[in-house]
């Protein structure tokens, strides 16, 4: 028999205890998994922002205007490759309840300058050439089953048209899909030169540019000088990564991260206790037989694998079955919850799962695998 | 039945005084109910704390004006004409002048960065009309003065200068190339006017370029019930149509969805992490009848009955789930009660809120804990019950 067959045998042969220990470290690792599985979606943007992108709001907020002509300002700064305009336009699809994130754009820039959204060329061509036609993102397209050609009429909770009427009327274009998993595609977006037609007030200006830069070598520069241009103006600007910019919009919710720390550093903590003492349980009880084991010549570095091996065993088998269902769930909430950025399971976590078990295994292993290691036979055996 | 009891004293007295024979498993078994106890009520005081705060935002006396269909404050316009209109309205209350105690407002969104993190943060800057202190009551300066109209000055609420950098007395700052100064502090006895930034609106409408347009109206009523009368009165007039609410109840429906989002998340979090914290309960709790197998099955030879053994079983599993529940309870209490937070609120800026607990929480995360000492009790009790005889003689 090997050492790692009595491995097994030794872990289930308190069938309940063992099963009731594994459910504990299951629940753990669900919980990490989840937790940092919704952690990424939420820092998805983060992630995906192009390094050679940078933002432009206004510099009191990003939720205030700028005026229209900046645009072209900015187009003429040494190191700007290309600049795309945006606006918040604070739609809705029937009623406030039905809110959707729709974006009033520069539409051949934007799409030029965000490549990792991906629109079949035929929409595309039939997104550019109709002013009131509409992209729709896929997981908004999903959520509401909308697809290419249908009329969607939205309301805004901002503006109100000229001619007193609250809806838009809009033609949908196509779908909007992203490159990967990562990016996030619960927006709408249409033409800028409908809405600056279109509505009551507002005129000539625009809410946020987007620069690519031709190299991110040349971002601070660049981000400089585009402020310098508006400094002591009525609308001074800040510029900034895109990187940076998407940090600070997800950080406005809360510090997430801390959060998240806490309730898996509590998780954590409860398994490394029950497990821990399980094993010291265990080791307890077999004191006589390690005795035995050491009086037949198991060496004293098989007695410490052996209690080492059971503890990490218990660990992977938990840990790798808990990961394995926070994958299931993830993969059922990414459409439900695809509105709050895309939900997709990743390497990273399932690789710091895997250390987590490591240290788990080891952490509540060490201590009971010393002592089962130092049983002296003469009192374990002169107990009874 | 009086033999009964007395067995079930005895038997109970027994295994709680074995307890400090399995101190480090039952230790261990407290403090993961502690853990589970201590994750729900953090979560639960988060919701709570948030919603007193807005909730407890806005009086029912106060009306508030804004564009249809705009749901939040920084959404709304209102043009000048629709505010005279509204001063018209019937049921406001009057300054001794005969003017309507009224205060049309602007509400725009500034930085402010957060001392927690270092990121900018979205902060709300209010203009506020004339008669505002009127409208408003329960706002206390607790340092310094009120802004004088017509000038950069400004005053901001208690949170936002506890939670965001470079807000103190004195303080000065640049908006669109203006200068402007803190001459103030207030207090609105915790809510959410706390985490606003406050100047006068006819400076903020030349700042903004927001000509003679405001965001909201806000009017002091003499009767709360008056609502409808100005609700009437805006539907019938074709250049008005706007949303009209009270302020008490405009706050409490921006208080729902956050709140209710931390609750649904507390919960599940809460419910996942007690069958962890079951889990080593039973595990504890079977240690502990396999560990009193001989005493156990002694008593049952000298005549005592199944009985005691399960109930003395599950009050020492309810037992450490009670204290658990408890050390969880004071954890929380001692950790996070009165702690401040800063999310995003209804109207897409901070609003600064601090944890808190209270008795009917604790009793929540108790029941909790309860349920996690009955369920991990009953099967080792179980067991217990129905010990051998025999089992007397069985070597251990």
């Amino acid at each position: 028999m090997t050492l790692i067959d009595l491995v097994r045998k030794n872990l289930f042969r308190k069938r309940l205890r063992t099963i009731l220990t594994l459910v504990a470290i299951f629940v753990a690792f669900v919980i990490f998994g989840v937790l940092a599985t919704f952690q990424n979606a939420i820092n998805a943007g983060v992630e995906v922002a192009g390094a050679d992108r940078l933002i432009t709001v206004n510099r009191i907020n990003f939720t205030l205007p700028m005026p229209l002509a900046y645009a072209t300002r900015v187009a003429a700064v040494p190191g700007v490759a290309r600049v795309a305009h945006a606006e918040w336009f604070g739609g809705y699809f029937q009623e406030p309840r039905n809110f959707l994130v729709a974006f009033a754009v520069d539409p051949k820039n934007y799409l030029d300058i965000y490549p990792e959204y991906i629109v079949p060329p035929a929409q595309r061509e039939a997104f550019l050439r109709d002013k009131t036609s509409i992209l729709v993102g896929k997981s908004v397209a999903e959520q509401f089953g909308w697809k290419a050609g249908d009329r969607l009429p939205l309301k805004s909770n901002i503006y109100t048209q000229k001619n007193g009427s609250d809806t838009w009327d809009f033609t949908i274009a196509g779908i909007v899909a992203g490159n990967e998993a990562r990016v996030d595609t619960s927006f709408v977006m249409f033409h800028y030169q409908y809405l600056a037609d279109t509505r009551s007030f507002g005129d000539g200006t625009t809410g946020w540019m987007i620069l690519k830069t031709t190299d991110a070598k040349e971002n601070a520069r660049v981000m400089r000088e585009v402020d310098a241009l508006f400094a002591n103006s009525a609308f001074e600007t800040e510029t900034k990564t895109e990187q940076a910019f998407n940090k600070a919009f997800a950080e406005q919710l809360g510090d997430l991260g801390f959060i998240v720390t806490m309730i898996v550093g509590a998780a954590f903590a409860t398994i490394l206790l029950i497990v821990g003492n399980t094993m010291m349980l265990t080791v307890r009880e077999r004191t006589n037989e390690i005795a035995v084991m050491k009086t037949i010549g198991f060496t004293t570095q098989r007695i410490f694998g052996l209690v080492l091996g059971e503890s990490m065993l218990l660990a992977l088998i938990g840990g790798l079955l808990g990961i394995a269902f926070a994958w299931l769930i993830s993969f059922a909430m990414a459409g439900p919850l695809s509105r709050f950025g895309p939900i997709a399971f990743s390497w990273d976590t399932a690789a710091t799962a895997f250390v987590l078990m490591a240290v788990l295994g080891l952490l509540t292993g060490l201590i009971p695998a010393i002592r089962a290691m130092n049983t002296d036979i003469v009192t374990a055996l002169g107990r009874k | 039945m009086g033999r009964t009891l007395t067995q079930i004293g005895t038997v109970t007295a027994m295994n709680l005084r074995s307890l400090p024979q399995r101190k480090w498993t039952s230790l261990a078994t407290v403090v993961a109910i502690a853990l589970v106890t201590g994750v729900l009520l953090a979560f639960l005081a988060m919701a709570n704390g948030f919603q007193a705060t807005v909730a407890g935002t806005g009086a029912s006396d106060v009306m508030i004006a804004m564009r249809k269909g705009s749901e939040s404050e920084i959404n709304s316009t209102l043009m000048r004409e629709q505010v005279l209109l509204l001063q018209e309205a019937p049921g406001l209350a009057k300054a001794s002048d005969g003017k309507p105690l009224m205060s049309p407002e602007l509400y725009v969104i500034v930085d402010g960065i957060k001392k927690s993190s270092g990121l900018k943060a979205n902060l709300p800057l209010r203009g506020l009309g004339p008669l505002a202190n009127e409208v408003r009551r329960g706002i206390t300066i607790v340092s310094g003065r009120m802004f004088q109209p017509g000038t950069n000055e400004l005053v901001v609420g208690r949170a936002v200068s506890k939670q965001f950098r470079g807000f103190e007395l004195g303080a000065k700052m640049r908006l669109a190339s203006q200068n402007w100064v803190v001459v103030g502090e207030f207090d609105a006895g915790g809510t959410v006017f706390e985490s606003e930034i406050w100047a006068d609106v006819a400076v903020l409408q030349g700042l903004y370029q927001r000509g003679s347009t405001v965001q909201t109206v806000r009017a002091r009523m003499t009767d709360p019930a008056n609502l409808e009368k100005i609700r009437a009165f805006s539907e019938a007039d074709p250049r008005l149509k706007l949303d009209v609410k009270s302020e008490k109840d405009f706050y409490a429906g921006q208080s729902r969805n956050i709140g209710d989002l931390i609750l649904y998340l507390g919960w599940p979090l809460a419910i996942a992490m007690s069958f962890g914290a079951l889990a080593g309960a039973l595990n504890t709790m079977f240690a502990s009848v396999d560990a009193r197998t001989r005493e156990i099955a002694t008593l049952r030879a000298i005549g005592f009955r199944g009985t005691p053994a399960f109930i003395g079983t599950m009050v020492e599993s309810l037992i450490l789930a009670a204290i658990g529940g408890l050390v969880g309870a004071v954890g929380t209490y001692l950790l996070f009660d009165g702690l401040s937070a800063a999310t995003l609120g209804g109207n897409f800026t901070q609003v600064v809120f601090s944890l808190k607990l209270s008795w009917s929480l604790v009793l929540q995360g108790l029941i909790l804990a309860l349920v996690i000492g009955v369920a991990g009790g009953v099967f080792p009790a179980w067991r217990a019950a129905r010990v051998p005889l025999l089992a007397a003689f069985k070597e251990q």
